[in-house]
């Protein structure tokens, strides 16, 4: 199973709901309480603290605020659900023990809440492969003076140790680098995406050729009144059948090269 | 030996003949999500049109591609036809609205045709459009976005429609891994992507005690679609099972409060 990251971004607070009860009737049978474990990378290895258990049937809100005392600053923290406990100190990402669903996947609301508003979206995160690459075209800035947007680098990697990658954003049509950042794994990156002169009709194009992640889009009116979160697809969704993992590659290797000359 | 037995039956009973979507007739048959249009006094769609086959140009040359868009009212029927020039590596956010206020629904389904790269077909897979819609609720200053997630529907060469979704033997529930508080109202749309009738209901669930707090049905034509209606009261949160024969019935979910809204995929 996967882990439920509790998300940051400015003005907000994160949170995650976290459900035992299998998405479906027909892929996973679930009929025991599981234990609640909070992950994060700290000082070269992974550490886990026991939140207690979660019923079968049960749902389970827990946000920042909660285990904010429990962790270090800035870490990223991971939420699991594991039929068995996690160790506390561990040198690889621990294994969950539980049961798998694929049609969907076993998901949890990932959340991100002012005073005045909340947003979220079903999701999860596996580990990324150290050698993974990303790139992905970004069409979620949106308009107006009071409206900022923000892209979230969503990393999550079985090892612990700590390491940083570049983020580059072009203008895809005339791909000129509009901006580059540095990047964490195991982390919530979050990068401003206003300061870099994007118009109504550009296709930000967002590449890292040293980290994968899940790459979300935030936007927010600047009294956080009003709150917008997605991410977008890597390349390989934009094919299916077949060895679409081989168009990912080719998609990869032409943008790679289209902004490298 | 536990573990086997019950890989035979899931594989009997929940999987044989019963892929999740299937492949289109013919190498170059370009697919799409059935996406989810609404449209009224309080709602506004919009979709972020790319031009998917000119990321596979090995340059920057100007598009002169185009796609097609297709709508569909609420039973299905589609109602027109309307064709896009792509701006190559550019993005065209399409207000829909005036596209769809030709439909006497409020709400809808629309696909998108691209043409299929030479690179693609030759790899024997297909183009799919699963792209970004946004959803805009009164005179809100953000729009709330969604991404496709399913291989809906495909053209074929001689202009055929053809749903990918299949049918399955028995019924499948799909339990929402998500809490409805309140108080909102939320409202939770379903799309037939079979080319059967479907029978759907949606069962709202206590949270506290699993108790059924109600079921609605609908009968849903292929490419139909329907919104489901939950209003939930702060106290007392609740969840939501969806129970067809859609292999897997994936709602998108509206949540409003305060004369807010935020859409997500269930």
């Amino acid at each position: 199973m996967s882990f439920y990251p509790i998300l940051k971004a400015p003005g907000c607070q994160g949170w995650a709901t976290l459900c035992n009860f299998s998405p479906n009737n027909w892929e996973a049978r679930n009929s025991t309480e599981k234990f609640v474990s909070l992950t994060w990378a700290e000082e070269g290895e992974w550490r886990t603290k026991s939140l207690g258990m979660l019923a079968c049937d049960a749902l389970r809100t827990v946000s920042f605020e909660e285990i904010s005392s429990m962790i270090p600053e800035g870490v990223l923290p991971l939420l699991s659900l594991s039929a068995t406990k996690l160790p506390t100190h561990s040198n690889s990402l621990p294994q969950i023990e539980a049961p798998l669903t694929s049609v969907p996947g076993w998901r949890a609301t990932l959340g991100l809440s002012t005073a005045k508003a909340s947003v979220s979206y079903q999701g999860e995160i596996d580990p990324f492969p150290s050698q993974g690459t990303m790139l992905t075209f970004c069409p979620f800035i949106q308009f107006g003076e009071e409206i900022e947007n923000y892209l979230i680098f969503l990393n999550m990697e079985k090892s612990p140790v700590a390491r940083t990658a570049q983020v580059e954003i072009y203008d895809s049509k005339k791909t000129v680098l509009r901006g580059q950042f540095a990047v964490k794994n195991n982390d919530a990156t979050i990068i401003a995406l206003d300061g870099l002169g994007f118009s109504t009709t550009d296709l930000p194009l967002i590449i890292c050729r040293e980290m994968s992640a899940i790459p979300l889009y935030f936007s927010k009116t600047r009294d956080v009144s009003f709150l917008s979160l997605e991410h977008s697809h890597p390349p390989a969704c934009y094919v299916i059948h077949g060895p679409r993992w081989n168009a990912q590659k080719l998609l990869k290797k032409i943008w790679f090269s289209r902004v490298t000359q | 030996m536990r573990t086997l037995v019950e890989k035979l039956r899931r594989k009997v009973f929940w999987t044989f003949g019963q892929p999740l979507t299937r492949r289109p007739e013919q190498v170059g048959d370009p697919v799409s999500d059935l996406f989810v249009w609404r449209n009224s006094e309080d709602w506004k769609t919009f979709f972020e049109l790319i031009d998917i086959a000119g990321l596979f140009d090995g340059d920057e040359s100007v598009s002169g591609r185009s796609a097609t868009i297709l709508f569909f009212d609420n039973n299905g029927e589609q109602f027109l036809e309307q064709r896009f020039d792509l701006l190559s590596n550019e993005r065209q956010t399409i207000d829909l609205t005036e596209f769809v206020t030709e439909s006497e629904s409020s709400s809808g389904t629309f696909c998108i045709f691209h043409t299929t790269p030479q690179v693609v077909s030759d790899l024997g897979s297909f183009i799919a459009e699963r792209g970004y819609v946004s959803y805009k609720y009164k005179e809100a200053p953000l729009r709330s976005y969604v991404h496709g997630n399913f291989d809906a529907i495909s053209l074929s060469r001689n202009k055929e429609l053809r749903l990918l979704c299949s049918s399955s033997f028995f019924p499948r529930e799909y339990r929402l891994q998500h809490e409805l508080s309140g108080s909102a109202l939320y409202e939770v749309v379903i799309v037939n992507p079979s080319s059967r009738d479907q029978i759907v209901t949606c069962q709202v669930l206590c949270i506290c005690n699993g108790a059924s707090m109600g079921v609605q049905e609908v009968r849903l034509r292929p490419r139909a679609s329907h919104v489901f209606f939950v209003q939930v009261e702060t106290v007392q949160p609740v969840r939501v099972v969806i129970n067809s024969h859609l292999i897997m019935a994936r709602p998108l979910v509206f949540r409003i409060h305060q004369q807010k809204m935020v859409a997500f995929y269930g």
